[in-house]
């Protein structure tokens, strides 16, 4: 049991570790950006009158949003695969 | 002072004692005082983080930041949004799992010893004690300024409450104030954003509009640089918001307070979603504030930009409306202070005097009589600490927790987690030098050490306000270094998949009681 569930845990990290690697990298990215090319992130966007720099800020939340829901979905399944292995090997 | 302000201020009092004597007839154990039985639901336990972590700095301080510095302000609040990914991915599941009421029980499913759990204890002691002093600070010049009440006497009444709180209801009082907290500072906030908005027609174009009239930065208002024009400074405070609430103890023992890990999962989901629809509207607050008052007025009022919320709900609903949003603003400071009051006894009376003092052997009633007296005592000391800090400038120890939690609790609990080869020397060590970084970078920083009004008179040794780009890494390496610098033999591989199993799925091998799943 201990190896078949040790391979779902090892799924669900190969799965969330990009997953929050990005995350991460887009957030920072935002900072990065605003220090490093501080002349484009003033320029506006593909939505008009906002500038990239808000632009990029306010799809901040969304993103949180959906990396929130991207681990929910994907734990929820481990999780219930996880426990299926548990209640067959419990029998 | 104004009779609207003081019914609203006795309402908000008297219905947060009704919720306590409730809570207080259900808080007859210990599972209950501490983690209220894990019967919150996640959605619950959302409104309730929400609650434990938008204080009154973020309600206030972040309207008026955004009013005096624009595009910089707003960039302040995704910071703190951010770092509940990094709770949610790495930590928040874990924790629940390994964990019953406190973060030393999370650090001593693996390395079980006294010393481990007596760090773990004070760090957490600390960082809420610290955090308690500046809130209940502001709390009385903010009362000072909005209801014309004695700096003491506004003191004595929020240390009072959080006091009473915490010692009578436990968990279950302090989740349902937040609660209450939540769902009246997201109204108060939601209705004073529509009441902005119509003034300008429901068209955001013409807001912007104004506000570059109204203030001296004009179009500048609305470009980066007006805060942070220290590119190390900036990527500093960002890295320490990320990886900050990842280790505050306040908001993470809120995890036990659910039944299982969908529950957790659910809980920092609602919390997300409440923070940023709440930052999104202070955006809106803060611009409405320029546009409605202009910077120059605001400046006259209050040069800290503190009131800037109160200011504009006074201009654009009159005194009812600013008696509403005061109140919310008290409530908001109450239901962080309660929060940070269970959290700091959680570690007193679980952590020291039943597993340290009393060897785990203290029966239910003598746990439940420490944790209330724990609760008066750590409600007293800080009140009165409060009381006696009101001349000196208290505002580094907010940006000081989060270099401490981030430095210290964060590095340690990861590894713990995640790393097979981590030791308990390491974990020691690690704590110890991200605490002891945190603490000398700010000693020596400019918030102490400061020519003109610092404790120390004197330029800076070190030039960050926010350390945390030095002081995390410090964390990490201590833990790292003093992992493999030991000759303590870590986990077998056996022993750790066991406990790695249980952490990341809850299942407890071997045919042992699984507690959680």
């Amino acid at each position: 049991m201990e190896e078949r569930i040790l391979h779902l845990i090892r799924k669900k990290k190969q799965l969330m570790a990009p997953a929050l690697a990005a995350a991460l990298l887009f957030y920072f990215l935002l900072p990065l950006s605003l220090i490093f090319i501080p002349d484009v992130m003033i320029r506006p966007s593909i939505i008009y009158s906002i500038s990239w720099a808000w632009f990029y800020a306010f799809l901040q939340i969304p993103m949180t949003w959906f990396f929130c829901w991207l681990y929910h979905t994907t734990a929820k399944k481990i999780e219930r695969q996880i426990e299926a292995i548990h209640k067959e090997e419990s029998l | 002072m104004n009779p609207t302000y003081f019914l609203f201020l006795i309402y908000i009092i008297v219905c947060t004692l009704i919720i306590t004597y409730w809570a207080a007839k259900r808080s007859k154990t210990t599972n209950r005082f501490y983690i209220a039985a894990g019967t919150l639901t996640g959605f619950q336990n959302g409104m309730a983080i929400a609650g434990d972590f938008i204080s009154a700095a973020s309600f206030l301080g972040i309207v008026g930041m955004v009013a005096i510095r624009g595009y910089d302000g707003f960039l302040y609040s995704i910071g703190f949004l951010v770092s509940y990914l990094v709770v949610l991915f790495l930590i928040a599941e874990p924790i629940h799992r390994l964990g019953k009421y406190s973060l030393g029980d999370v650090i001593c499913s693996r390395f079980p010893s006294e010393s481990m759990r007596l760090l773990m204890a004070f760090c957490t002691f600390m960082i809420s004690i610290l955090y308690i002093i500046p809130q209940l600070v502001a709390a009385g010049f903010l009362l000072r300024l909005l209801l014309d009440i004695n700096y003491y006497i506004s003191v004595i009444v929020i240390g009072g409450l959080m006091t009473i709180f915490v010692v009578v209801g436990g968990m279950i009082a302090t989740s349902w104030v937040q609660i209450v907290k939540t769902v009246l500072l997201m109204s108060g906030t939601f209705l004073l954003t529509l009441i902005v908005l119509s003034h300008f027609n429901w068209d955001v174009a013409e807001l912007i509009g104004e506000v570059k009239t109204g203030t001296p930065l004009e179009d500048k208002f609305f470009l980066p640089g007006n805060l942070f024009d220290h590119p190390l400074e900036f990527l500093s405070l960002q890295l320490a918001l990320v990886l900050g609430t990842a280790g505050l103890p306040h908001i993470l023992i809120r995890l036990f307070t659910v039944s299982n890990a969908f529950e957790v999962r659910r809980s920092l989901i609602s919390s997300t979603w409440i923070i940023g629809i709440f930052y999104v509207m202070t955006l809106v607050l803060g611009l409405g504030t320029v546009a409605f008052l202009g910077y120059e007025s605001l400046m006259l009022l209050d040069p800290t930009g503190n009131l800037a919320a109160p200011l504009l709900a006074k201009a654009v609903g009159g005194d009812f409306l600013l008696a509403f949003v005061s109140a919310i603003a008290f409530t908001t400071i109450v239901a962080v202070v309660a929060g940070l009051v269970i959290s700091a006894t959680t570690a007193f009376s679980h952590d020291f005097f039943h597993h340290i003092l009393k060897k785990g052997k203290s029966t239910e009633k003598e746990q439940l009589r420490a944790a209330r007296w724990s609760a008066l005592g750590i409600g007293f000391i800080s009140t009165l600490f409060a009381l006696r800090l009101e001349t000196i400038n208290v505002t580094f120890l907010v940006s000081m927790t989060f270099i401490v939690a981030a430095s210290s609790i964060f590095p340690v609990l990861l590894l713990t987690i995640y790393w097979k080869r981590f030791t308990q020397v390491g974990a020691i060590m690690g704590m110890f030098s991200g605490l002891a970084a945190s603490l000398l970078f700010v000693i020596l920083g400019p918030y102490i050490m400061n020519p003109s009004d610092g404790w120390i008179r004197g330029e800076a040794i070190f030039s960050l306000y926010n350390p945390g780009i030095i002081t995390i890494p410090i964390g990490f390496l201590g833990a790292y270094l003093g992992t493999i610098l030991s000759r303590e033999q870590s986990q077998s591989i056996v022993d750790f998949n066991k406990f790695y199993i249980q952490s990341q799925s809850g299942i407890v091998s071997r045919g042992e009681k699984k507690w959680k799943t």
